[in-house]
């Protein structure tokens, strides 16, 4: 900030009347030649200065022969020059590498030295968001910052991503960090499936393109976070996209890339049993075919050794397995993305235009994506002090036939992966509809079904518009006031569409669906901010008051029909029954804040920040709360006189916050919904089933973090420590009451959620020389949620579940505990069996958590003359989660693992129940997986371990040399060759990736079930500019 | 000059940000209004509500998974037939019932009961229409579970009740007799207008209809502690045979659902995993010769009557072609089919085991028998000469040797299709006779082969509502699906 205000106090300083003499020179970047604009000239001890114009010309009046002129400016070394007797200078500045680094964006989009900075800020630069472009921006941050988690599982082409930022911190909501584009926070929101099925539509954040993108930085604590107030109690992730600037040659920037995505992880299963059950066929159906229910749909059937059978079509067949179905049922999907770029800038303003084309298809052929985005963005400099810009994006996407997940009628994995592993794919792909047209399947239950009946007969399109857009004005009222305002809007509209033809039992009954929902949603941020900054010998102040308003409104309505009339139609006219539904979503803050700063000679940092919120959300009486943070920075080196080129840089810093938040609107009033009836001459009214809150307090959240910064060797080696520990008081939450209440849940201020968590961040430039470089990147993090207390009388709370197995919050216990039955067991913990050899179902008990041990990532990049390979390795150790397909794929016999006791049974490990003598009765196998996950649904067998080591991603580019392009229209260009996702060095899961869940949202990671296969990508990226 | 425009910029910010405090707080409180719900209704749309959830209630899950099965009516398919094995692993079902009857009838009628006695909505007819209903809902949740909270269950809102005390079966049962005797008062004498006209699901607010409506339900619940009580049943039935009571087909107390997909046992039928009908049922029917067969059973596949066996463990299911066997009637299961609370037919068999066991008189009891037999028939619109020949058959006679048995066996039939009550009419009178699983192919469950006689209190009441629940289970014994429910003395 230090440098924003210096460039503000030259730009502002009249000059002194008493000149000696005039001084003009140009500054130009060394090298290149370049003319730099905007680099600060001043009179070294003075704030007499001034800055150059477009192209790189300064003029100084009044300057002696022995003043020294420093010329500084962001990203490049500071050089001081004696006047002397010169009258014309002409300046090189050298592009400083480390000191670019130390420069980020802060709340607010204020830029700061980091240096001066009491919290700890990650930012990544776009150099290395678009070489490896993915769809999502997000993934880009992934393995890369410390503190930060991000998993993308395979839901479908634009799937959304699991974001926390240090753990969870909350009960009630999603737990995402806050994300602000250019000043603006927009829409963060996500939404998955669940464990009853559904599709992934994405999340909002997919939306950013990642070429428009200069920078992000990740804002981690409350402290970092606090001008955000409670938007940014899970802190922030900041977005810059790139405006216009000067540039060489004509200003034309050229980005494409390319990627295939092919299937890289499917589930073992055994190709030895086929269909049937006890060893035996199904019985035969009167229609000629077995009879495909339990228990003969499944794979527990005779050895399949080549004999004849009457197959599932009633047809005579050879007993013999046929392959991985994955491998034949999933092709190879690919995105493809291009954008091209205009720039340019005078001293009068800037301006930048862009279009991308984007277009993806899934692992599933129908499965696609189509994304354009318009982008404009200027500033202009309407006189010296007073600037405005303004931003549009226009963004319109199309998304086809999001798969179905989990226990969805058309989650193909769930039908590929249960199957009787005689069953032929092709036949299946041949038979999807018998004579009266009606779905041919393989099972009788309605979860079951033909994959590709369902790949032709059931689908959904997600039509998306998105505006995003703010005016901003910047007024410098003189040397020591500016005033920035500004406002902008996210809006976005959606048509959601699923249908399912008439004709499968799991389609109302074969009657057919639809399925329309038309959304309207806005989030519109005003702010206005007032600083006033001044020196005063070694102190430098800085001030500011600010005042925002949010007003965040969606509106839904949903129109959905079945028994259609005619086939292949789908539009509500076609359905005789019909219903329909809306809702409506509107809350407001108004926020009123103050920030400070004051620095001491260059070594000594605090800023503090006070904030009032008043949230529509909150009952009248308590609807307004406070915030405050305070940050502390010492560079203990430079106090200390003790910086050298072996140690240059030592930091210490502190940061303490107390953050309130709202919650979601209409939480505090007691209301009567009307049922929407169509037949009833009388009226019908519903009372909600959730117990409102008159008296809900805000909640709130202290935090408080130390750290320290190294650099060694001129930053060759920089460390990064930080310790954090946050405490969520208050916790504003539906909690789950008894049934007996004839209520649900009721709205309560309760509990506290505390978090301490290690980040470590260690760079290092092992070796820089001019034709050989190496990087070396690695970040650690250790964070951990604790439940302190919830609500009296309650024991637990769930906060996700799959089949007996829940995610819960208990007092005493880590955020996101995994429940499940596990066998019945005596003291010794040896399992107890029965006389009749089966183990028996006992205690329900914490099989496992979701908080990983600690995770992180190492990246090392290697740089040989004019060509760079860098890989990402991440790591993540302990974590659970639950498979619930490898469940599935037990007790139906398809896992390689059901393998086990076929012939002989299975003699369960443990001692008899009233003998106390080593169990030696075998049983079944197919009983004994059904008993243990069925009946008795234990899951102690599919906890998974979910540690791993990944290598996620790996680049190759080449940069061509300017040489190269010396005669040519082209200024500079690279190519690269990226893999993302390739392989697990190490997967204590096996045959199921731990990044599977169906479900992106904060307890997500704990609940797999028969997920898409995972993926890798290779592609290439092209960028050039003209 | 410039410090005049200092104070000119100073009182500009200071007004435009006046200004907006002041206007903020407005905003803020119109932003605070629901827009999708209203904060005052009239109390007729929530007695429709209830008395709508209530009868939809016979089709929940308490009888499609459970008594339907326990009751020996039909079978379900697939992994939907578990607790016809007699196991008790449904924690979340057992759940599910409580959240459907108190989250139901009990939600809103407890709403109901606070406006109509409240100052300036005080309405002494609608308060006992309103009773009659929150005494059936309430029944139902005591028949199922055993102690239950009563006197603060269902009371989060209109008394801001949290942990509900659990009150003892015998208490609520007295009290339930006590309301209803209350509501009969009221209702003799009422002026419809102030009842709810238009705003009746049931009955259109007739009072007459609503006083042997109450009246029924009274006797059934008198009937239902003869074994616990006998001297209270005793009593109670005297006076409810005093007051008119349900005799015409027209008296029945049913709802058909017209609104989406209709009655829930189409779905039912017609979905996954289907429900075929029970071995047990038919030969009942058949052996008797009984016209309601073919209301109660589709034709097979095969063009006849087929059932499928209660209680068969996997490998006999796997082998017994359960998708061929016959499904439920067109009659109880198409869209428009009705849905029982109570019928004339229950109360005139009800009134035969009156006679027989408080008026020791078996020519009255074999009249009212009869009665009961043939209201049943026309209830489900028999021809008339099928309806003669059945009465001449011996079975709609009381023999005088069974006659017990006779009575209960034909409640059974007649309680079809509320499959819960059906359940609870063997439960309390042990008729029919459902033997003890001792067959190689049938599944014994939890209960040793016998039949299961309540639901348990779930994980999520045993932990959200702690201290009460286990208070009613030190009282009432163990929290298994074996344990009888007080009036259960058979």
């Amino acid at each position: 900030m230090n440098r924003f205000i210096l460039l503000i106090v030259a730009i502002g300083l009249s000059v002194s009347a008493y000149a000696q003499k005039t001084v003009s020179g140009r500054v130009l970047e060394k090298g290149t030649n370049t003319p730099l604009l905007g680099v600060t000239v001043l009179e070294k001890g003075t704030t007499v200065g001034t800055s150059t114009d477009f192209d790189g010309n300064f003029t100084l009046e009044g300057v002696y022969a022995d003043n020294v002129l420093v010329f500084s400016y962001i990203g490049y070394k500071t050089l001081e020059i004696t006047v002397g007797d010169q009258n014309k200078l002409s300046v090189f500045l050298e592009i400083d590498a480390q000191q670019m680094d130390e420069v980020v964006v802060t709340a607010l989009n204020i830029k700061r030295d980091k240096e001066s900075l009491g919290y700890s800020v990650s930012q990544i630069s776009s150099e290395q968001i678009d070489v490896a472009r993915t769809n999502n921006v997000m993934n880009a941050l992934s393995g890369k910052v410390a503190g930060l988690q991000i998993s993308q599982s395979n839901t479908g082409v634009d799937g959304s991503s699991r974001i926390l930022l240090r753990g969870i911190t909350t009960i009630n909501g999603n737990n995402r960090p806050l994300v602000v584009v250019d000043g603006i926070p927009i829409n963060n929101g996500a939404s998955s499936a669940s464990s009853w099925g559904g599709t992934d539509r994405g999340d909002e954040l997919s939306d950013i393109d990642p070429d428009n993108v200069e920078s992000m930085s990740v804002l981690k604590g409350a402290g970092a976070a606090a001008a955000y107030g409670s938007l940014g109690m899970h802190g922030v992730i900041l977005i810059t996209t790139k405006s216009g600037s000067k540039q060489k040659g004509v200003g034309i920037s050229l980005n494409s890339s390319f990627a295939f995505t092919e299937i890289s992880l499917t589930p073992d299963l055994q190709n030895e049993y086929g269909t049937g059950a006890f060893g035996d066929f199904a019985p035969m159906g009167p229609n000629g075919r077995p009879v495909l229910d339990y228990p003969f749909s499944w794979s527990w059937g005779p050895k399949m050794e080549g004999q004849p059978y009457t197959n599932w079509l009633g047809q005579p067949d050879t007993f013999s397995p046929h392959g991985n179905p994955y491998e034949q049922f999933y092709s190879t999907g690919y995105s493809l993305s291009n954008t091209v770029a205009f720039e340019g800038g005078s001293e009068k303003g800037s301006f930048r235009m862009s279009f991308t084309d984007e277009s993806g298809q899934g692992i599933i052929s129908n499965n696609t994506l189509a994304k354009q985005t318009y982008n404009i963005r200027g500033t202009s400099k309407l006189t010296d002090k007073f600037s405005i810009e303004g931003k549009m994006t226009y963004i319109t996407s199309k998304v086809k036939n999001q798969p179905g997940l989990a226990e969805s009628p058309n989650n193909t994995s769930l039908q590929l992966s249960l199957m009787p592993r005689d069953i032929r794919l092709y036949d299946v792909k041949n038979n999807t509809v018998d004579a009266n047209g009606n779905e041919i399947k393989w099972n009788l239950d309605n979860t079951f079904n033909n994959p590709y009946w369902a790949l032709d007969n059931m689908g959904n399109s997600d039509n998306k518009n998105r505006f995003q857009g703010f005016l901003g004005a910047n007024w410098d009222i003189n040397s020591n006031i500016n005033i920035a305002a500004k406002t902008g809007m996210d809006y976005i509209t959606f048509d959601y569409m699923a249908f399912g033809a008439k004709g499968a039992q799991a389609i109302s009954n074969g009657l057919g669906e639809y399925s329309h929902d038309s959304g309207k949603s806005r989030i519109w941020n005003s702010d206005i901010l007032a600083t006033y900054s001044t020196s005063v010998s070694d102190f430098k102040i800085s001030a500011s008051l600010g005042s925002s308003y949010r007003n965040e409104w969606s509106n839904n309505l949903n129109v959905n029909g079945n028994d259609s009339k005619v086939p292949n139609f789908y539009n509500i006219s076609n359905y005789k029954n019909s219903f329909s539904s809306e809702a409506t979503y509107e809350k407001g803050v108004y926020s009123y804040y103050g920030l400070g700063s004051v620095s001491y000679g260059g070594f000594l940092y605090l800023d503090a920040t006070l904030r009032n919120d008043n949230s529509s959300t909150l009952p009248k009486d308590n609807d307004s709360y406070w915030y405050h943070s305070e940050n502390l920075s010492l560079l203990f080196s430079k106090l200390l006189g003790i910086e050298s080129n072996v140690f240059n840089l030592g930091k210490i810093r502190g940061s303490y916050a107390r953050v309130g938040n709202d919650t979601s609107p209409y939480r505090t009033q007691a209301v009567y919904t009307i049922d929407q009836t169509v037949t009833l001459p009388y009226t019908v009214a519903s009372i909600p089933s959730n117990l409102p809150d008159f008296d809900l307090r805000p909640e709130t959240s202290n935090s408080w973090e130390v750290g320290t910064e190294l650099g060694f060797f001129n930053n060759r080696l920089q460390l990064d420590f930080t310790y954090y520990q946050t405490k969520t008081n208050d916790q504003i939450m539906a909690v789950p009451i008894s049934a007996t209440t004839a209520y649900d849940s009721k709205v309560v201020n309760a509990g506290t959620i505390s978090n301490e968590g290690i980040e470590f961040q260690l760079n290092a430039v092992p070796v820089e020389s001019e034709n050989f470089g190496w990087n070396l990147g690695f970040n650690f993090t250790k964070s951990n949620s604790m439940v302190e207390s919830l609500n009296e009388n309650l024991e637990s709370i769930t906060l996700n579940t799959l089949w007996g197995v829940s995610v819960e919050a208990r007092p005493g216990e880590e955020f996101g505990s995994i429940y499940g039955n596990d066998y019945s067991r005596d003291n010794f913990g040896r399992k107890l069996i029965t006389d009749d050899g089966y183990a028996q179902k006992g205690e329900r008990i914490k099989q496992g958590s979701i908080n990983p041990d600690w995770f992180g990532g190492v990246t090392n990049s290697f740089r040989y003359r004019n060509l760079t390979l860098s890989a990402l390795i991440s790591v993540q150790q302990g974590a659970e989660f639950y498979s619930y397909g490898r469940a599935y794929r037990m007790y139906f016999g398809t896992d390689a693992r059901s393998l086990d006791g076929r012939e002989t049974g299975i003699i369960e490990d443990g001692i008899n129940e009233h003998t106390g003598l080593v169990n030696e009765t075998p049983v079944p196998a197919m009983l004994s997986q059904f008993t243990n996950i069925f009946t008795n649904e234990v899951a102690t067998d599919q906890i998974l371990d979910a540690s791993n080591v990944k290598l996620r991603e790996v680049t190759l580019t080449f940069d061509f040399p300017q040489k190269m392009l010396r005669n040519t229209f082209i200024q500079a260009a690279s190519m690269s060759a990226v893999g993302r996702n390739l392989f697990f060095f190490y997967n204590a899961a096996g045959d199921i990736d731990p990044e599977s869940g169906y479900n992106s949202g904060p307890t997500g990671a704990a609940l797999e079930h028969s997920s898409l296969p995972s993926t890798r990508s290779f592609g290439a990226n092209l960028k050039i500019k003209f | 000059m410039k410090y005049i425009q200092n104070t000119i910029q100073k009182i500009s910010i200071a007004l435009v940000v006046g200004i907006l405090l002041l206007s903020c707080q407005n905003n803020l409180d119109d932003l605070r209004e629901n827009p999708n719900a209203v904060t005052e209704i009239d109390d007729a749309a929530l007695f429709t509500k209830a008395v709508r959830s209530l009868f939809l209630g016979t089709t929940d899950v308490s009888a499609l998974r459970f008594s339907g099965h326990y009751g020996h009516y039909f079978v379900a398919g697939s992994t939907a037939r578990i607790p016809d094995q007699y196991g008790d692993n449904f924690d979340s079902q057992y759940n599910d019932m409580y959240t459907d009857m108190y989250g139901g009838p009990i939600r809103h009628i407890e709403d109901v009961l606070e406006i109509t006695t409240a100052d300036g909505t005080k309405n002494e007819v609608r308060h006992a229409m309103a009773d009659v209903i929150a005494v059936l809902a309430y029944a139902k949740i005591t028949d199922a579970f055993g102690d239950i909270p009563y006197t603060e269950g269902g009371k989060g809102k209109t008394e801001d009740i949290l942990l509900p005390k659990y009150d003892t079966q015998e208490s609520i049962y007295k009290d339930m007799i006590g309301r209803l005797g209350n509501s009969i008062a009221v209702l003799k004498s009422a002026d419809p207008a102030m009842g709810y006209p238009n705003s009746d699901p049931v009955f259109n607010n007739d009072l007459d209809k609503w006083v042997k409506f109450a009246n029924s339900v009274r006797l059934r619940l008198g009937m239902r502690i003869r074994f616990a009580d006998n001297a209270l049943s005793k009593e109670i039935v005297a006076q409810c045979l005093a007051a008119p009571l349900m005799e015409g087909n027209g008296d029945d107390a049913f709802m058909i659902q017209t609104e989406g997909n209709g009655n829930p046992w189409y779905n039912a039928r017609t979905g996954f995993p289907s429900v075929k009908m029970s071995t047990f049922l038919l030969d009942q029917l058949e052996s008797t010769a009984d016209p309601r067969l073919p209301k109660f059973f589709m034709l097979d596949q095969a063009g006849q009557y087929s059932g499928e066996t209660n209680g068969l463990n996997d490998v006999a299911f796997g082998e017994s072609n359960f998708a061929a066997k016959s499904d439920m009637g067109l009659a109880l299961s198409s869209q428009d089919s009705k849905m029982y609370m109570i019928t004339a037919s229950e109360v005139w068999l009800l009134r035969a085991e009156a006679a027989l066991i408080f008026q020791n008189d078996p020519a009255k009891a074999n009249e009212l028998y009869r009665k009961g037999i043939e209201r049943s028939l026309h209830q489900w619109e028999i021809d008339g000469t099928e309806i003669s020949n059945f009465m001449a058959s011996p079975i709609t006679t009381l023999a005088g040797a069974n006659d017990e048995e006779q009575i209960g066996t034909q409640l059974w039939l007649a309680l079809i299709p509320n499959y819960f009550e059906g359940w609870t009419q063997i439960r309390r009178t042990g008729y029919p006779i459902i033997k003890e699983r001792t067959y190689d192919n049938l599944s014994r469950g939890v209960t040793n082969g016998n039949l299961p006689t309540r639901f348990l209190y779930s994980s999520f009441e045993l932990s959200s509502n702690h201290i009460n629940v286990e208070e009613a289970i030190s009282r009432q014994g163990a929290n298994k699906i074996d344990t009888p429910v007080w009036w259960d003395k058979n």
